[in-house]
């Protein structure tokens, strides 16, 4: 007769009770209480424990997964929009190790150059759905490389012979040089570049005589140097739309026209009458090395970037990603501050040990190459399951979601399970017009179309609300509109109950009518009601998420499963971003097919009549 | 069977006006005032005392300081207005829209051809596949396709219909580009007759009624399954078998009359999921209908729009009921006696 249990079950039986305990069993056939006999009918069931199990995963995962993923409501990264999930934005490629010469970090890529001067790119390198960073030109294959520069969507490179290419995106005028720097590159004068970098849609270049080349999207970026500076530059540095620049005698000046409007144009009075020796920008801040070894940060501070950790020696070197500063002490140690949401700012330890070299810094990535060629970098990875439409992890977005949906769910069947095993224990146990009346409201209620009203319900009243009061009302409009169900089981089961004998028992010792209802017979239809608490939980996630789907469940930025899903009933996001659909999906999709199988699993342990079927 | 349709016909018009006042009701919740809002162009030429006392004016003539069942029952047509004619539903008169700056009955009419035509579509091809496909499985329980179709349905129940839709739209329209992503005609198509145009609209609405059909066969097929195995399992088929009555006859006939009962029962529930679907179906196709309207509707406040196309669901799920409830009677003699 007996089965054969489930094998973590036996397991873990055999490893605490030992193996007795299942011999006990099989020579005997016990009396047990009904709870125990569900709940070996329910073991039973292979299906039924699948359910259980992997909906026990993705409860345990929702619910633990906010305290390491944590989420941020205002969140949104415009460089990090749509990206496929990966892992390899900091992977260099086998061929290039050992022998790097530069690297250029890009928003999600990477571009190097090796000392032979051969190009190389790895991690995310699409920029739209035509244009790719890897598909490197022909005249930059064969040319011997020298210099390299990666800006948001674009790559800059400098050969041997001081030839400029440019590959991209170059729609928004990334390749467009200025007169003078053509007439320089002609004629070879002031035209010996020692120092190339690129930003949001604009780049630049420094010849050795101290001559600055700016170009690019003219709307974007401030472009125009300030002439009294040029020839005079030691060093420049690109912010996300201005550019700073160290002069030789050691002032730091905003290079561009429009210095006075800008709040990088007020140079901090604590550099006055110091000489700085060495610049780096984030995309907002600007930071400056003096002599005496003080670092001091300004403009737009918003991640941090001023919080400046003690250092044990004078810093030599500062470079500037997107919204952190990593800088190279006299003693060879280096440390990194601002914004650490990727990992940018945390050194790996091996970095502290090995004696670096050069250090390559840029949007969220860091690379150092060592003395012995080795190379380490830290920072942004990749996004396990990719990005959203506004640069969101989606891996955080589907665990936060999961949370609001399952707790959305669970409140509105306990809602729902209280009105109604109130209602249907008062028509099943006074019948009669009581009966009549609470079966009326609940024909009316059960035959509303539901989500129809709910959105109208959510509309009228939740358009006045907060969100976090919205995602209540959701939980009371479900509850409200689908406690029948319920109703309708309890009273049936009532009916049956009542003509039961320890009804009767319960009567003849004088108990109280109500006190009958929900002391005596209540228990005995408890299972039955966990079965369709079950059931009902996935229906209320569902109807939730169809609510949330069409805009009137829970308001964005606040995730659920069926909000994600909002904007991709569109076919270019059912094809080109598919992670943007596709785990939302399936995690929900799975989570309710493992709610039904344990539902219906339940049933058929609860009731006989059903296992035959 | 007279006095029962009566019965039920009774209750249904009960039912309509608890539902439609509760509706007016919350409708009124929305702070919203016709009176202010036709002033407002002229507010400023007017003086502030001047400007009150015909705001007061307007809004005693458009009746809008009547008690709230007043204003309900004109707005039903039951009540004559303050120039004491009968203008409401009842009269055709559903009310103006905003929105779309027309008559609600001219912005709903083509949605709802729309609309009824994909459920009807539908509901013929679900009922095709799902009572066929119940039977099947019920009267070889136990099998391997009865098991494979227990798992297709559990998914098919349990996966919310908007993913079966993007499932769809990936495999049909990205991967084999068969079908159209969404709308309901080709842009730009001159048509050169009717029949051209019909078939064209059919090719535009396969997908979105392929999902729905989809979306409800696990439910009802689970349904006939487990009705017909109630019914499988009585007596009477026992003993049907034992005088030796075909089998085909014991289970379509026997059998099935006697599942046909709660199946009835359940499709009340269904019909009206079907169309409360169709809201998620229209938006996610962009398809001319009243779920998409009813979307717009409530996403841009035009709420006398969707007053109107919320009487139109709850009409239609009355409709529904009554329709069950008389073929509850056709089927079952002792519903007509006993009620």
């Amino acid at each position: 007769m007996k089965k054969k249990q489930f094998f973590l079950v036996r397991w873990f039986k055999r490893a605490f009770m030992g193996a007795g305990h299942e011999t006990k069993n099989l020579t005997e056939e016990q009396m047990q209480t009904p709870m125990r006999t569900i709940m070996r009918n329910f073991r039973e069931k292979k299906s039924a424990m699948f359910g259980l199990i992997t909906f026990l995963l993705i409860l345990v995962f929702v619910l633990v997964g906010p305290y390491f993923w944590e989420i941020d409501l205002s969140e949104s990264e415009s460089t990090l929009t749509n990206l496929a999930p990966s892992q390899s934005m900091l992977k260099l490629p086998s061929a290039l190790k050992g022998k790097v010469a530069d690297i250029g970090c890009g928003r999600t890529f990477g571009v190097g150059i090796d000392t032979d001067g051969h190009v190389y790119t790895w991690g995310n390198t699409r920029i739209t759905d035509k244009i790719d960073i890897s598909n490197i030109p022909d005249e930059v294959q064969n040319a011997d490389i020298v210099h390299l520069a990666v800006g948001d969507d674009h790559a800059v490179a400098l050969d041997v012979d001081g030839n400029l290419y440019v590959w991209g995106n170059t729609r928004l005028q990334q390749d467009k040089f200025s007169s003078d720097m053509t007439k320089a590159m002609k004629k070879g004068e002031n035209w010996d570049i020692v120092q190339l970098e690129a930003s949001n849609q604009f780049s630049g270049a420094l010849s050795s005589e101290g001559t600055l080349y700016l170009w690019g999207n003219t709307n974007n970026a401030d472009i125009k140097v300030k002439k009294e500076y040029q020839g005079n530059i030691a060093k420049f540095s690109l912010t996300g739309s201005e550019c700073m620049a160290l002069l030789k005698d050691g002032t730091v000046v905003y290079a561009g026209s429009k210095g006075s409007k800008n709040p990088l144009g007020r140079i901090p009075a604590a550099l006055e009458g110091k000489k700085v020796v060495d610049i780096a920008t984030t995309s907002k801040t600007v930071a400056a090395v003096t002599e005496d070894g003080e670092i001091v940060v300004w403009g737009n501070v918003l991640k941090g970037e001023d919080q400046i950790p003690e250092m044990s020696s004078h810093p030599v070197k500062i470079y500037g990603g997107r919204n952190h500063y990593t800088a190279m002490l006299e003693d060879g140690t280096v440390l990194s501050w601002g914004d650490d949401s990727f990992g940018q700012a945390s050194v790996p330890a091996k970095v502290e040990k090995a004696e670096i070299k050069d250090i390559y810094v840029g949007y969220m990535q860091n690379y150092a190459v060592t003395t012995s060629g080795d190379t380490y970098a830290w920072g942004l990875k990749g996004f396990v399951l990719g990005t959203d439409d506004l640069g969101r992890d989606m891996l955080t977005r589907i665990i936060n979601g999961g949370r609001v949906t399952m707790l959305v769910g669970a409140i509105s069947v306990i809602i729902a399970t209280i009105i109604g095993v109130v209602t249907g224990g008062l028509a099943g146990y006074f019948g009669g017009n009581v009966d009549i009346l609470i079966m009326r409201i609940a024909e009316i209620v059960g035959g509303l179309p539901f989500i129809p009203f709910a959105m109208i319900l959510s509309a009228v009243i939740g358009s006045k609300l907060q969100p976090t009061q919205r995602m209540y009302l959701i939980m009371v409009v479900l509850g409200v509109l689908s406690w029948t169900g319920t109703c309708r089981l309890v009273r049936a089961q009532i009916l049956a109950q009542r003509e039961m004998e320890y009804v009767t028992a319960a009567k003849a010792m004088g108990i109280r009518e109500v006190k009958i209802v929900f002391k005596h017979i209540l228990p005995n239809v408890i299972s039955l009601l966990l079965v369709s608490m079950t059931l009902d939980f996935a229906t209320c996630m569902l109807t939730e998420s169809t609510l949330s789907y069409l805009g009137f469940g829970i308001p964005l930025p606040t995730p659920t499963w069926g909000n994600l899903l909002t904007g991709a009933n569109n076919s270019i996001v059912i094809q080109q971003y598919w992670w943007r659909w596709v785990f939302p999906a399936a995690i929900f999709g799975l989570c309710t097919v493992c709610i039904n199988l344990m539902g219906d699993g339940l049933r058929d342990a609860v009731d006989p009549k059903s296992n035959e079927r | 069977m007279g006095k029962y349709i009566l019965k039920r016909l009774g209750y249904i018009v009960v039912v309509f006006i608890i539902v439609s006042l509760l509706m007016y009701a919350l409708y009124n919740l929305i702070p919203s005032d016709p009176a202010r809002a036709q002033l407002e162009p002229q507010r400023k030429s007017m003086k502030p005392a001047e400007y009150e006392a015909m705001y007061n004016r307007l809004r005693e003539s458009m009746g809008l300081n009547a008690p709230l069942i007043v204003r309900y029952a004109r707005w039903l047509g039951i009540y004559p207005d303050i120039n004491g004619e009968f203008n409401g539903m009842f009269e055709g008169n559903f009310g103006y829209s905003q929105f779309f700056s027309q008559d609600v009955v001219q912005v709903i009419k083509s949605p709802m051809k729309n609309t009824i035509f994909i459920n009807i579509f539908s509901t013929i091809a679900a009922l095709a596949i799902t009572i066929p496909l119940g039977i099947y499985c019920a009267v070889h329980k136990g099998k391997k396709f009865d098991a494979t179709v227990g798992v297709v349905t559990i998914l098919g129940y349990s996966i919310p219909i908007y993913i079966i839709a993007l499932i769809f739209i990936y495999v049909f329209c990205v991967l084999l580009r068969v079908f159209p992503v969404s709308g309901t005609k080709t842009p730009g198509m001159e048509y050169a007759n009717s029949w051209q145009e019909f078939v064209d609209m059919l090719y535009h609405i396969a997908l979105p009624v392929i999902v729905m059909t989809f979306g409800s066969l696990g439910g009802m097929t689970r349904y006939v399954r487990s009705s017909m195995i109630d019914a499988l399992s009585m007596d009477y088929i026992r003993t049907a078998r034992a005088k030796g009555v075909k089998e085909k006859v014991v289970i379509y006939s026997h059998a099935w009359r006697n599942a046909l009962l709660p199946v009835i029962t359940s499709i009340i529930g269904w019909f009206l999921s079907i169309f409360s679907g169709s809201v998620v179906i229209e938006n996610t196709f962009s398809l001319n209908g009243m779920g998409k309207l009813y979307w717009q509707g409530l996403n841009n406040l035009d709420f006398e729009l969707v007053l109107a196309i919320q009487m139109f669901y709850t009409v239609v799920s009355l409709l529904g009921s009554l329709l069950i409830d008389i073929s509850y009677g056709l089927v079952d003699p002792r519903v007509r006696v006993n009620k």
